[in-house]
């Protein structure tokens, strides 16, 4: 919230004149917005599917696979993390030319990400084993976005 | 067992580049009877040059032809060529880049994790405007040209006393035809693709940057080859230097003849002036003993 | 294999329900590692795929749109509207449409269009003798217009899909004729089902009441102005300009129309900001299954597929509008034009045909697949606003999809009615 009134600030900067490292600067702060937004998303539920199918099914084996889809979101998220620390560690000698910062810093959002969409996968799958009520499936349509 | 090379272009098929590296494909099939080719992914299929670069190091991808200047951050020896008026012309560029130097400055590749395979031209770039023809520094004062966004070419357009503005490269035409900028700067080739001439048809050629491109493999994927495969993978992208330089030149006299027949006014400019007043420049970027050595050996072939 | 890979597993994943931008990411991972390739690639271009400055256009742009709902800015356009046609056969229903064709140009979204013009319009018609479903049918399918009329991210998101390339400037311009066209023939269709079912005619309010109403509306259309001209004069870019229309709802609804309290503004920008994570994600895990299908050369075995089955552009032209349609039930816009571009841009060109050309349909054709079952988000949300089921709406549709559908043709094989105006502004 504060950070998005904060990148709203950025924009107004890049309105008023262009020095060259204003952009790469929003476009790093996004990626913290966007890998931020889509762990908590995991958590909410709020993210885009297609759910049809799974909505309709019997209690019972819409548990069992939506939890085999946690469990794969899960595995990514895990892969996303890993691989992330690969990607930041193997271009952190790289410096960025406008912003004078080593590459690599652009890659550990992708890293915090994942670690929370393992994080908040997991709490999915528990809450769901222990029998708690799920975050809701869909998103209020009114937020989705056409 | 049968090896196909994946190398990465940003430019479009039949540009130079591409048909280079298609034709050092050629090349090593006959000499490997037909065991190792490449297969070219042009038009940044795979992305663009700073991604295509990770993918590179990281042994995704095989190889790739990149700008140097994309290069500057990862090694630093790439600065030198790329610096401003660094070469006296396109000769020199090319017998420098031919010779040792050239060969030092492809070794400093390995290091990163990357092998250099050949220097290919990338054309000597001159400022136009829509003003008048620039033939002293006088002349650049006040002049408003786009610049890429680097760093770099911002410092060398104020320095030369004229204003940089950087801007993306599709709105530069409008921006001459609305007056927001007076000039850009630019090859032949791109200057009549990019249909400037029509709105800036003032063309100094004062070469001020050749900042050459580069066929680089990855080191992870080198070293899966025998030593016997590499010498052929060495020699053939040799070979395609050639032909590139034969394709670079017919495009640029191409280029040449259709912007002189839509009435350009084309000078040529003394640059003794523009590099003195470079100094500041290279006191700021080639700023290591290491690059101010290459500076140097450059200036020694030229005297 | 690796396509089987690619693709079975993507369905698979997306009918157990996992997010779609899951679905591509895992999918992309699982092909990747099959084909030996180092996995990191998919998360490099993941992340490759989100780091683009004018993705936060979008953003910018959906916030904007929703400023403009929770304020007063979108309710005042709607009056305006309803003072110029009102009087027309079927009143309401043109009212609905006009509404569209002017909230639209700002919102720039299609579901923001379809909550606002939804929530204010459908109880009204509701209130004077209108069936439901047919208040629901001409919101749901009117929110397309606000996706052909600029600005428009989903020109955004097609632009940076077909690698940056395209103007977006000259994408926006494109959409205005097209988009007008679709109002029109909705507008007939709305007539049509007016006069069968002996709708009600309301008075001309007269021009002095016009007159007010216009000038009650002058901050929203002083914005279409901003961003319409900002972006086509080459002054601002998209994002830019994207960001200037926020600070200015802000200002108009916070301080001349004095319309939104905090809890409002808050709820707009958590809106704001679940859009965009939700989105921006798709785009960037589309990004590394982009990558892959490059990597499989898959376009390139698209164009010699086409081309093997036929010379004809027409007949290209008409099976890609088709498959697109197809697609569009089952997904949502955004994702598919992110997954789509990329192959289906180097056929349409092989075949002769101007990106920006085959922008306007592409977002057309998927338009109208937002309001189709089983997946359609305007749909759902004219059904949600209304109360009513899904099927109900559809069962009386049929002449607006046939609307659209004849909107869609002509705008795909009558190349002028997208590519004039462009040509005129350059
Ligand atoms: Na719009
Ligand atoms: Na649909």
């Amino acid at each position: 919230m504060t950070a998005f009134t904060a990148w709203q600030v950025w924009g107004r900067f890049v309105v008023n004149d262009s020095p060259s490292w204003t952009e790469p600067a929003s476009v790093l702060m996004m990626g913290w917005f966007i890998l931020l937004g889509s762990a908590v998303g995991v958590r909410e539920g709020y993210h885009l599917g297609f759910d049809i199918l799974v909505v309709v099914l019997p209690e019972t084996p819409r548990r069992v696979l939506v939890t085999i889809s946690d469990i794969a979101v899960t595995g990514f998220g895990g892969a996303m993390a890993w691989y992330g620390y690969q990607l930041a560690a193997g271009t952190w000698n790289n410096v960025s030319p406008a912003l004078k910062i080593p590459v690599g810093i652009s890659y550990t959002p992708l890293i915090v990400g994942g670690v929370l969409i393992v994080l908040f996968s997991l709490e999915r799958i528990l809450r769901r084993l222990a029998g708690l009520p799920e975050p809701h499936l869909e998103a209020d349509p009114a937020d989705s976005v056409a | 067992q049968e090896v196909v090379l994946r190398s990465a272009d940003t430019h479009p098929d039949g540009y130079p580049t591409v048909e280079a590296v298609k034709f050092m494909s050629d090349v090593l099939k006959k000499e490997t009877d037909g065991r190792i080719s490449i297969q070219v992914f042009d038009s940044h299929q795979l992305g663009e040059e700073k991604e295509t670069i990770e993918q590179t190091k990281f042994g995704v991808i095989d190889l790739n032809r990149v700008n140097f200047a994309p290069m500057n951050g990862i090694v630093p020896a790439t600065i030198v060529p790329c610096m401003p008026y660094i070469f006296t012309s396109k000769e020199n560029m090319r017998s420098v880049m031919d010779g040792p130097i050239g060969e030092d400055i492809l070794k400093a590749f390995e290091p990163a994790g990357y092998v250099g395979l050949a220097v290919y031209d990338s054309g000597a770039r001159s400022f136009y405007n829509s003003k008048h023809p620039i033939k002293t520094l006088e002349d650049l004062k006040g002049l408003k040209f786009r610049v890429i966004q680097s760093d770099l070419f911002v410092d060398m357009v104020n320095a030369l006393g004229a204003n940089a503005t950087p801007m993306a490269y599709g709105e530069v035409y409008s921006g001459l035809q609305t007056g927001l900028i007076d000039g850009a700067e630019n090859n032949w080739p791109s200057y009549e693709s990019s249909k400037h001439f029509e709105v800036a048809k003032y063309y100094s050629l004062d070469q001020h940057s050749q900042c050459p491109e580069v066929l680089m493999m990855s080191k992870v994927s080198w070293d899966k080859l025998s030593p016997e495969d590499q010498t052929a993978v060495r020699d053939a992208a040799k070979q395609s230097v050639t032909k590139m330089r034969e394709l670079w030149d017919a495009q640029e006299e191409k280029s040449r003849k259709i912007v002189e027949a839509a009435g350009v006014e084309i000078n040529e400019v003394d640059p003794a002036p523009f590099v003195k007043a470079m100094d500041p420049i290279y006191e700021k970027y080639a700023d290591t003993p290491e690059l101010k050595d290459l500076v140097k050996r450059i200036r020694d072939t030229q005297k | 294999m690796a396509l089987t890979i690619l693709f079975g597993s993507f369905v698979l994943l997306l009918l157990i329900g996992t997010p779609i931008a899951f679905c591509l990411g895992i999918a992309s991972f699982l092909t990747v590692a099959y084909l030996g390739i180092p996995p990191l690639i998919v998360f490099q271009q993941m992340n490759a795929g989100i780091s683009v400055f004018a993705l936060m256009a979008i953003p910018f742009f959906i916030y904007a749109g929703d400023l403009m709902v929770r304020g007063d800015i979108a309710a005042r356009l709607v009056a305006l509207a309803a003072s110029l046609v009102g009087h027309f056969r079927g009143g309401l229903g043109q009212v609905n449409i006009a509404a569209s064709t002017l909230f639209g140009g700002i919102s720039g979204s299609a579901v923001a269009d379809a909550s606002a013009i939804g929530g204010l319009m459908i109880p009204q018609m509701r209130q004077r003798g209108y069936d439901v479903d047919y208040a629901v049918n001409i919101t749901v399918t009117s929110s397309i217009i606000a996706l052909m009329i600029p600005p428009s991210h989903n020109m955004i998101i097609y632009s940076i899909s077909g690698g940056g390339q395209i103007s977006i400037a000259d994408l926006f311009t494109a959409g205005i004729l097209p988009g007008f066209l679709l109002a029109m023939g909705l507008a007939a269709a709305a007539w049509y089902v007016a006069n069968k079912r002996g709708y009600p005619i309301t008075a001309f309010e007269g021009w002095g009441n016009i007159g007010r109403r216009a000038l009650g509306a002058i901050p929203g259309i002083i914005l279409i102005g901003i961003i319409f001209g900002g972006v086509r004069s080459g002054v601002f870019t998209a994002t830019e300009s994207s960001c200037i229309a926020i600070v200015y709802a802000l200002l108009i609804t916070l301080f001349v129309y004095k319309s939104m309290g905090w809890t409002d503004f808050v709820a707009a920008t958590l809106g704001a900001v679940r859009t965009t994570a939700m989105v921006l994600l798709i785009i960037g895990a589309a990004a590394a299954f982009g990558w892959l299908l490059a990597y499989l050369r898959v376009p390139a075995q698209m164009i010699d597929f086409m081309q093997s089955m036929t010379d004809s552009p027409l007949v290209i032209f008409l099976l890609l509008n088709v498959l697109l349609l197809f697609l569009g039930t089952f997904m949502d816009m955004s994702p598919l034009i992110i997954i789509t571009t990329p192959i289906f841009l180097p056929v349409v060109k092989a075949f002769g045909m101007d990106p920006v050309h085959f922008g306007v349909i592409l977002v057309l054709n998927l338009g109208i697949g937002l309001c189709t079952p089983p997946v359609g988000a305007v749909l759902f949300v004219g059904c949600a606003v209304a109360r009513i089921r899904v099927a109900e709406a559809i069962k009386t549709i049929w002449p607006f999809y046939f609307a659209a559908f004849v909107v869609l043709m002509l705008v795909t094989y009558v190349p002028a009615i997208s590519l004039w105006l462009p040509s005129v502004f350059k």
